[in-house]
């Protein structure tokens, strides 16, 4: 009891300690703010990616794919921790509107639209036939055109706050997409004559999907269009299988369980023609698939932090002075509390409780400053912007929309908890050096 | 001499006094290694974007392409102000390596001496980088045959674990190979207007690596005569940019003034372009161009800076703490120093002086500190990718193959000021409680 009022009466009287409070409090604040925009832009990026894959990618990185897919679907579909498998066909092609002598190059992703849908949130992505996915490739002007979906930043602008202007319906646009058709070997199709593969599409959809190297270069077109232009060779073939498992099966697990598939059905297809391309299928998943676009913001997010924790130390020598200003004002109660009996560690955690109390006022206040900013914290990027033109982050150049600003348990959790252990270690000199005190020394000085 | 004298003992009987050197000298280095290596980014992309396209670049309307372009070219180079010029076709194909390997990549149609001349194009080239000749797509070992460049990204990748290419391997492996892009255009004039494909062979001259990641892993070049007969065969000497670079001490606002007179005149009276259609042609310093990626890196360097910079502050609040704490301990000091004559003023420049001391010392620190980390930065980079297994930087995600390491002293400076007039600054109050003890009352009980 007497370590509570002692801890109170120096909060109170010793306004020193306030400040302390106050720069714990400053820090929370702003890295409670920063590693919430932070996290919520990663957590952003990695569901954005997760929805655009699926849970798992049993695929090939060579244009050439492999053989055999359908069968491998069907194999899958019985596990009962599949879901839904949805077969892809990536590759590249040059894209020319109708009407313009310019081109550019495009990735191109054949698929299913149905099953597209239920592995990922394919149709989650779409526009004009978000509802009625099956059909997502019927332009609604001309249901007897071949239809292609066009990433959203190949067909709009963003303007200013990162928005799209969309029309009620698609404009008529044709689109020739040409590609380099490869046989099972690797090698040209039809190589030593001057013809590619090239198809007339017309513009029936668009693509959202908030991933910017997507939705900037990604034409997507029905499965079997996919194989005819990019694929030569009496076998059908994809470049991947996209996997969807049932709720309540971990990633791990499932990849796990998919990869004993594969390996039992690439064993099954020994000696069969082309099997040879089965060689270079691994699977993956979303995250290993992906990894190149969610690693490196992993990465800042933990150099962001190493940094802070670097400043932070300011904050643990601010306490650590605080406290030996304290006990070096305070020797008197300190010799009388330990002439009465009060031990070493009841001195040790006589102080270390007040820096507790000290970490937990000044994250309180820090988060509930970092809360109520957050809350704000695109009004006042708007406001910025309407007063001074000033954004964040242009949205005309970068995928972003508003600024996260949902915190996170974690987030929090881990911030207060680093206040508090920096409260802890800025008094851990102080409070020994209180400990060690010799009752008799200090109130004979006291005396004289 | 006697505040010279007080300092010193404080220095030497305070050791706490450290701790406030040390909290300036890691803010002042945290501070000057992110400014360095962020100005060292965007000094990098600016200065990729001159090495690559020039000082000043002619862009033609939307849809329109520029014909004659040598005779432009040649008028430019007469000019005081020019000292060399060349065209550009520029278009978009795909590009076969070799089994299964297809990719898309930029073309462009150049002249390679003659680009050589305009930016350090020459520098990027594997082979004939180092020889004294101006560059050519001629093949070794195989006269007469269409020669091209690769960049090293577009037929090999980096090292996952390093980051850099086996340049020599990737030499000995392409020159002299047979490569093939696929390339088209439309022609307008036809009633299908259906594209005509080209395939366009070439033999791998040279190998491009200009430490800039989109350029490197993006980009082949073909000499501009193969892709102006394949592209647009009925025009005349077709280019889709113009590149010059300026002679030394031409100022480039001036240069584009007089480059777009010259233009004007060019395009109505050769090419019999409209006044209005002559005007839409821009002409821009190769700077410009890149002004708003570079305008939004500044704003990401200010928003950190000023991030760090606010929890930074908490100096002035631990320079207080501990001169507080100085002044209250040595209250004896001040009083016989006030009873001796000196007057409240003097008094505060001692605490002062001492507070910018500290400043001093701990920006001194910083600066020498960030100094050492950003000028070794490649080399602790890689340390924790040995030790953590940790990459963390990666020419794909931070467009050059090097960290930048020159320090901004600029910046440098800036904090370590900043940080003298914080210490001051957190010492001010102090010093001012100091100035108003009164001998008497501290004396007496003494």
């Amino acid at each position: 009891m007497y370590k509570l009022t002692l801890i109170i009466r120096y909060l109170l009287k010793r306004r020193i300690t306030h400040f302390a409070v106050l720069t714990v409090a400053l820090c929370v604040f702003i890295v409670v703010v920063v590693m919430t925009v932070m996290s919520g832009l990663v957590g952003d990026i990695k569901q954005k990616n997760h929805a655009f894959v699926g849970d798992c990618v049993v695929g090939t990185k060579s244009l050439v794919g492999f053989p055999y897919y359908e069968e491998l679907m069907a194999t899958l579909e019985q596990a009962d921790f599949v879901e839904a498998v949805a077969p892809v066909v990536k590759n590249y092609a040059l894209l020319s509107p109708v009407g313009s002598d310019r081109s550019r190059g495009v990735e191109i992703m054949g698929v299913d639209p149905v099953r597209q849908s239920r592995t990922t949130d394919f149709a989650q992505a779409l526009d004009y036939r978000r509802d009625d996915v099956a059909r997502a490739f019927v332009p609604l002007y001309d249901p007897n055109t071949a239809g292609c979906i066009l990433g959203v930043d190949l067909a709009y602008s963003r303007d200013a706050l990162g928005g799209y202007s969309f029309s009620a319906q698609p404009a008529r646009v044709g689109l020739t997409l040409t590609c380099f058709p490869l046989n099972a070997r690797g090698a040209p199709a039809r190589a030593g004559s001057s013809e590619v593969a090239t198809r007339r599409f017309y513009y029936s959809d668009h693509s959202q999907t908030g991933l910017a190297r997507v939705d900037d270069s990604m034409v997507y077109i029905p499965l079997d269009q996919a194989q005819a232009l990019c694929m030569a060779g009496a076998l059908k073939r994809v470049t991947a299988v996209h996997v969807k498992f049932r709720s309540g099966t971990s990633l791990g697990q499932g990849c796990d369980q998919t990869r004993t598939l594969w390996e039992q059905f690439k064993q099954s297809k020994q000696g069969a023609a082309d099997s040879n391309l089965l060689d270079t299928v691994t699977v993956e998943s979303w995250k290993e698939y992906r990894r190149t676009f969610v690693a490196p913001l992993e990465k800042e997010e933990a150099m962001l932090s190493v940094m802070f924790g670097f400043v932070g130390v300011t904050t643990v020598f601010i306490v650590f002075v605080v406290f030996y200003m304290i006990i070096s004002h305070k020797t008197k109660d300190i010799g009388v509390l330990k002439s009465v009996g009060a031990s070493e560690a009841s001195i040790m955690s006589l102080f270390s409780g007040f820096a507790i109390v000290i970490g937990v006022l000044g994250a309180a206040l820090g988060v509930s400053g970092a809360l109520l900013f957050l809350a704000k914290i695109n009004r006042v990027e708007n406001w910025l912007y309407e007063r001074f033109n000033w954004q964040l982050w242009d949205r005309t150049i970068y995928s972003i929309g508003d600024i996260p600003h949902h915190v996170e348990f974690s987030v929090l959790a881990v911030v207060v908890c680093c206040a508090i252990g920096a409260c802890l270690i800025g008094v851990l000199v102080p409070a020994y050096g209180a400990a060690r005190l010799r009752p008799v020394e200090t109130l004979h000085g006291t005396q004289t | 001499m006697l505040k010279f004298f007080l300092w010193l003992k404080y220095l030497r009987r305070r050791r706490i006094v450290f701790l406030s050197i040390a909290a300036v000298a890691l803010s002042v280095s945290l501070l000057t290694v992110v400014a360095s290596l962020f100005s060292g980014f965007i000094d990098a992309f600016e200065r990729s974007a001159v090495e690559m396209l020039g000082d000043v670049v002619i862009s033609p309307p939307p849809g329109a392409i520029f014909e004659k372009y040598p005779q432009f070219v040649e008028r430019l180079e007469a000019t005081d102000f020019v000292e060399a010029a060349s065209g550009t076709l520029a278009s978009e194909g795909l590009l076969h390596v070799g089994r299964g390997n297809v990719r898309p990549v930029g073309i462009w149609g150049i002249e390679p001496e003659r680009r050589a001349r305009v930016n350090g194009f020459k520098d990027a080239l594997l082979r004939q980088g180092a020889l004294p000749e101006a560059p050519t797509f001629e093949v070794p070992g195989q006269p007469g045959k269409t020669g091209g460049f690769v960049g090293i990204g577009v037929v090999a990748q980096a090292d996952p674990e390093t980051d850099e290419y086996d340049q020599d391997a990737v030499l000995e492996a392409m020159l002299g190979e047979r490569v093939v892009i696929t390339t088209g255009t439309v022609d307008l004039s036809s009633s299908e207007q259906l594209p005509k494909r080209k395939m366009l062979p070439f033999y791998i001259a040279d190998v491009a690596f200009s430490g800039v990641h989109d350029i490197d892993s993006g980009f082949v070049y073909v000499p501009i005569e193969v892709l102006q007969k394949a592209l647009h065969s009925r025009k005349d000497t077709p280019a889709t940019t113009m590149s010059a670079k300026l002679r030394p001490s031409v100022d480039p606002e001036l240069a584009i003034a007089q480059i777009t007179g010259l233009w004007r005149v060019f395009a109505t009276e050769e090419l019999g372009w409209s006044s209005h259609k002559a005007q839409l042609t821009s002409v821009d310093t190769a700077r410009q161009l890149q002004y708003r990626s570079i305008r939004e890196f500044r704003k990401q360097m200010w928003v950190l800076l000023l991030i760090f910079g606010v929890i930074s502050s908490s100096v002035v609040v631990l320079v207080f703490c501990i001169f507080y704490m100085i002044v209250r301990l040595k209250r004896c000091d001040i009083a016989i120093i006030k009873s001796c004559g000196a007057a409240g003023l003097s008094v505060v420049w001692i605490f002062l002086g001492f507070g910018a001391t500290v400043g001093v010392v701990g920006a001194g620190i910083g600066v020498t500190l960030g100094y050492v980390i950003t000028k070794n930065i490649a080399m602790i980079e890689s340390q924790i990718s040995v030790i953590f297994g940790l990459k963390l930087w990666s020419s794909s995600v931070y467009m050059f193959n090097k960290i930048p390491n020159q320090v901004d002293w600029g910046w440098a400076f800036t904090f370590a000021g900043l940080a003298v007039a914080a210490a001051a600054l957190g010492a001010l109050v102090p010093a001012i409680v100091a100035a108003l003890t009164r001998p008497v009352d501290v004396l007496r009980y003494d």
